[in-house]
């Protein structure tokens, strides 16, 4: 068993192997001192239902982490219960929702997004019983305070609610963020800030100080809770005083507010065994320290940004040519140019042993890198020398040097099967394709297999475990 | 300051950067300070200028301590309490090399396919596990928990049942109270009315979309899903079922009984309750509806070379490329958990699930036989892992006296006849002295055994290698003893 889960381990590229420079996805260190409570049997073998007694320790831990999220978010009150970042924002909407009710507002409605939002929080106002209306962005990225305005008056006496994300997905410190919150408090509706990107505001600004009544946080994201390959997370919410009778309550435990709307979760507090790893990395950096690790994770953006000035273009940047805490590259030209495409350069990345960064959001055909402030200078150069290089073969594509189709990028990742077959009929070179840097020589990444047919997938969709013969070679 | 400061400092640990390369790296920039930076990128309004109120940064060990002397603030005792979480033996291979396993944990989700083979395998196995369970074609890869899930299949329902004008939603009153009222705050928004009363009373019409059960039900009773699935099928509605995927090693499928959606738990397969989570839930239903499930699917494909490789499947669904056609919001969810479950199933193997799931049912029979000579009565006829009883020699107060003395956590019922129940708090309320009021309730029969799940689908895959010490799954992590069926289990779960 334990040969076999390794062996599975190994076919996996995580944080134990290199940086994952994932955009909006905020990949920093997971602390293994921040780890180890989590199976502890004073933590982990809790029935959710004991009587409160039995869990005085849980409860001194949430109402010291409420607190604490409390004070980095600028708000009143928390709730632990949702169990991710989707779930926050159906949560903090139904909070909005209720408070119109109880206001005597039943038909505000109608929920404004802009455009570059992330995909969940159209799908969570839907959710939430709420009309959809999308806010222009203009060309460097920022919401079109105009357009907002004209649909916050249109919609004024249906407006409910404003989902903003905040620095903006595009990486941005919009400049209008208050001016923003108050045009929507003009019309009556109320302003939900996606917590997505707190990591670039944490010590230095906060949602409740830029006008927002009720945020999300991520704890998988600035707080340390790992990624665990997709789940588990933590969304919990905190929002202003006049929102706090309405956060969620539970049928089976005494929590929420006085006016609680229903459960969102099945468990009162939604995952309370991950909740010592935010509590760790809360006590154990402090109020100094979450402030320095926003402020290096803005610079080891911009570090990265400017690295790969004069190679990538930065799409956008603030008005005085910085970003916030990511940078979205522009690899657009490159498909008229070489033929060459997001995903080709992210696949290529997995040859010099790196995750791609996020690819195509919140623009289609870009890459958007954040390297959180965790990712060490050294690290930081060597992702920066493996773009440089695979620029470098792009320009190879471009110049006619390197056959389109026919070229590392196309071909990526490259398998150690592949490399080291008997017949090897490419326009590169077995060295180039393997070992394109110097330390891949020290420390190889073997990607298990070669580029994935997703077409051929979902048109014979498999879903369960193949029989064995699939397997036979 | 101290003359020996201490030396566990962590904030110098999480920033990568040390702070003599600031100066370099500013450079680049063109800047002095971070100070500068930060007035640089960040717009001065923006800036709130207020110090945190947080304190100081505690030392790496300091903490360490701090939050043990937390944990030891909770009381760890032996609950029997039910409600959809059960006590479990995580096997210390999977503990400690899955759960407790940076090269398992940190990962991001699988969206580059070609450097996540091996979780996608693990998920995969999952999906595998959670069919042949369900006996039902098409699994996602794990949901939040089982109240989302089962409102998840309240919307799937929605979406797929014929007739656009249904608004209605039955749910039966034995479900999980946590799940009902989950239930119920998705439904709101989204104009459903939620019906909640007795399967034996749920009155199909063409306003109904579908319905919801729990498979054993709340009160740990097993019914016969069979004339419910034909009933709500001939008036276009779709079952959905919440199960225990423990039981289903036991019971028929959901599935094979007509349910079109099953979700549940996978908590009892090895992942500590930790006071309700994270676990990971699970969905699967028929292979028509494939295209509205929510959440993520792990399916095989090919890669350039021809040879088999894992992907997500279905990408198109997402609410990330549908936007405000999106259906569910569902994104995270619980991938590092269901691996743990499916490495459970792939540990113990089919035999060794069944001895479990047997092991139980054997168990809480044998209790329950003790219990009718000692004068309670249980009225179960079809049961797997808790009784409710009542009418016993002791009164509820005196049974939780008792209980509490030996730190044991029984699941005490509102719907006492006795008089005691008054003073206790009414949600958690004691009896087993009380009996449940209706008759129309009961259990109509036991469903047929079927056999275990089938066996694991890729040649290296292990079989157990070890035959009993580590099949006992009924105990808490805390407690290896806690097999023994002579503990006082009045209901709830693994004996």
């Amino acid at each position: 068993m334990l040969r076999y889960l390794n062996r599975l381990q190994q076919r996996d590229l995580s944080l134990t192997t290199s940086m994952i420079p994932l955009g909006s996805c905020t990949m920093k260190l997971n602390a293994t001192s921040e780890m180890i409570p989590v199976t502890w049997p004073g933590f982990a073998a809790l029935h959710p239902f004991v009587p409160a007694d039995q869990r005085r320790g849980y409860d001194r831990l949430f109402a010291t982490l409420e607190a604490w999220l409390c004070d980095l978010t600028g708000f009143a009150a928390c709730s632990l219960q949702p169990n991710a970042g989707s779930q926050g924002e159906f949560t903090g909407l139904l909070v909005i929702r209720a408070w119109h009710r109880a206001n005597g507002q039943e038909q505000r409605d109608v929920c404004l997004i802009p455009g570059s939002a992330h995909g969940t929080n159209p799908a969570s106002a839907m959710m939430a019983g709420m009309q959809v209306v999308v806010v222009r962005c203009d060309d460097d990225g920022n919401i079109d305070l105009g357009d907002l305005r004209a649909k916050a008056a249109q919609h004024a006496d249906r407006l409910a609610a404003l989902m903003v994300t905040y620095p903006s997905t595009h990486g941005v410190f919009e400049e209008g963020i208050r001016d923003i919150c108050d045009a929507v408090h003009e019309h009556g509706g109320q302003v939900y800030l996606d917590g997505a990107n707190l990591n670039a505001l944490v010590g230095l600004s906060s949602p409740g100080f830029l006008g927002a009544d009720v945020c999300h946080l991520n704890l998988h994201k600035t707080f340390c809770i790992p990624h665990g390959g997709g789940g588990p997370g933590m969304g919990p919410i905190c929002v202003a005083a006049h929102l706090a009778p309405f956060l969620p309550g539970h049928p089976l435990v005494a929590t929420g507010g006085d006016k609680a709307i229903g459960p969102v979760s099945a468990a009162p507090w939604g995952s309370p065994a991950i909740l010592p790893i935010s509590w760790a990395y809360v006590r154990m950096m402090g109020r100094e320290g979450l402030r320095e690790a926003t402020e290096v994770a803005i610079l080891n953006a911009n570090y990265v940004a400017r690295r790969l000035h004069g190679h990538y273009d930065v799409l956008y940047k603030g008005p005085e040519g910085f970003v916030a805490h990511e940078c979205i590259l522009d690899t657009r030209p490159f498909k008229a140019s070489a033929g060459i495409e997001a995903v080709d350069i992210a696949k290529r990345l997995m040859d010099y042993g790196f995750h791609a960064p996020t690819m195509s959001f919140p623009v289609a055909g870009t890459l958007m890198v954040e390297p959180t402030e965790s990712e060490a200078k050294e690290e930081l150069d060597r992702f920066c020398d493996a773009m440089i290089a695979i620029r470098d073969e792009i320009r190879a594509v471009e110049e006619g040097r390197l056959p389109k189709g026919d070229n590392p990028l196309e071909q990526a990742p490259h398998t150690a099967a592949a490399v080291t077959a008997d017949t090897w009929d490419r326009a590169y070179t077995r060295d180039q394709a393997a070992f394109p840097a110097a330390w891949t020589r020290d420390h190889k990444y073997w990607p298990p297999v070669s580029r994935v047919n997703d077409l051929h997938g979902d048109r014979n969709l498999v879903c369960t475990c193949p029989p064995i013969e699939a397997w036979a070679e | 300051m101290t003359a020996f400061p201490r030396t566990d400092d962590f904030v110098s640990r999480h920033l990568g950067p040390r702070r003599a390369q600031y100066g370099e790296m500013l450079g680049l920039l063109g800047l002095d300070s971070l100070g500068d930076l930060v007035a640089r990128a960040m717009p001065a309004r923006i800036l709130s200028g207020r110090e945190l109120g947080l304190d100081h940064a505690h030392g790496e060990q300091q903490v360490l301590e701090e939050l043990a002397s937390i944990a030891a603030e909770n009381r760890v005792w032996r609950s029997y309490l039910g409600l959809g979480y059960h006590g479990t033996r995580t096997p210390p291979v999977i503990l400690r090399n899955v759960l407790e396993n940076p090269g398992w944990y940190t990962q991001y989700t699988p969206y580059q396919a070609e450097i996540s083979q091996g979780r996608m395998e693990a998920l995969l196995t999952f999906q595998t596990m959670v069919l042949d369970l369900t006996g039902l074609e098409i699994a996602n890869a794990s949901l939040l928990d089982e109240a989302t899930a089962a409102a998840e299949a309240m919307a799937l329902a929605h979406r797929v049942a014929k007739g656009k004008d249904r608004g209605r939603f039955l749910v039966s009153d034995a479900c999980h109270p946590q799940t009902i009222e989950v239930v119920r705050t998705r439904a709101e928004p989204l104009g459903f009315e939620v019906a909640v009363g007795p399967v034996a009373d749920f009155a199909f019409d063409d306003e109904v979309f579908g319905c919801l059960v729990q498979y054993p039900d709340t009160h740990c009773r097993v019914a016969d899903l069979r004339g419910l699935c034909e009933r709500a099928h001939a008036a276009g509605a779709l079952v959905a079922c919440a199960a225990d995927p423990l039981a289903l090693v036991l019971l028929e499928a959901p599935g094979r009984l007509g349910a079109d959606i099953v979700v549940g738990n996978t908590q009892r397969f090895g992942v500590p309750m930790g006071l309700g989570g994270p676990h990971a839930a699970y969905m699967a239903t028929r292979d028509e509806y494939k295209r509205q499930i929510p959440g993520r699917i792990i399916g095989v494909s090919v890669d350039a070379d021809g040879r088999p490789a894992l992907r997500l499947s279905l990408q198109t669904r997402e609410q990330h490329i549908r936007r405000e056609k999106a259906t569910s919001n569902i994104c995270t969810a619980q991938v590092l958990l269901a691996i743990m479950a499916s490495m459970y199933a792939v540990w113990h193997g089919p035999e060794g699930l069944r001895a479990i799931a047997e092991r139980i049912r054997g168990q809480v029979g044998a209790l329950g036989e003790a219990l009718r000579r000692l004068g309670w009565r249980s009225e179960e006829e079809a049961f797997f892992d808790g009784l409710e009883l009542s009418g016993g020699p002791l009164d509820q107060a005196e049974v939780r006296r008792r209980a509490e003395a030996k730190e044991i956590n029984l699941r005490y019922l509102a719907r006492a006849r006795c008089r005691s129940t008054s003073t206790r708090p009414s949600r958690t309320a004691t009896s087993p002295t009380s009996t449940r009021s209706s008759a129309a309730t009961r259990p109509t029969s036991t469903s047929p055994p079927r056999p275990a799940a089938s066996g694991p689908c890729r040649p290296g895959w292990p079989a157990r290698t070890r035959s009993s010490r580590t099949r006992c799954s009924t105990g808490t992590a805390a407690r290896p003893r806690c097999c023994a069926t002579s503990t006082g289990c009045s209901r709830g779960t693994s004996a």
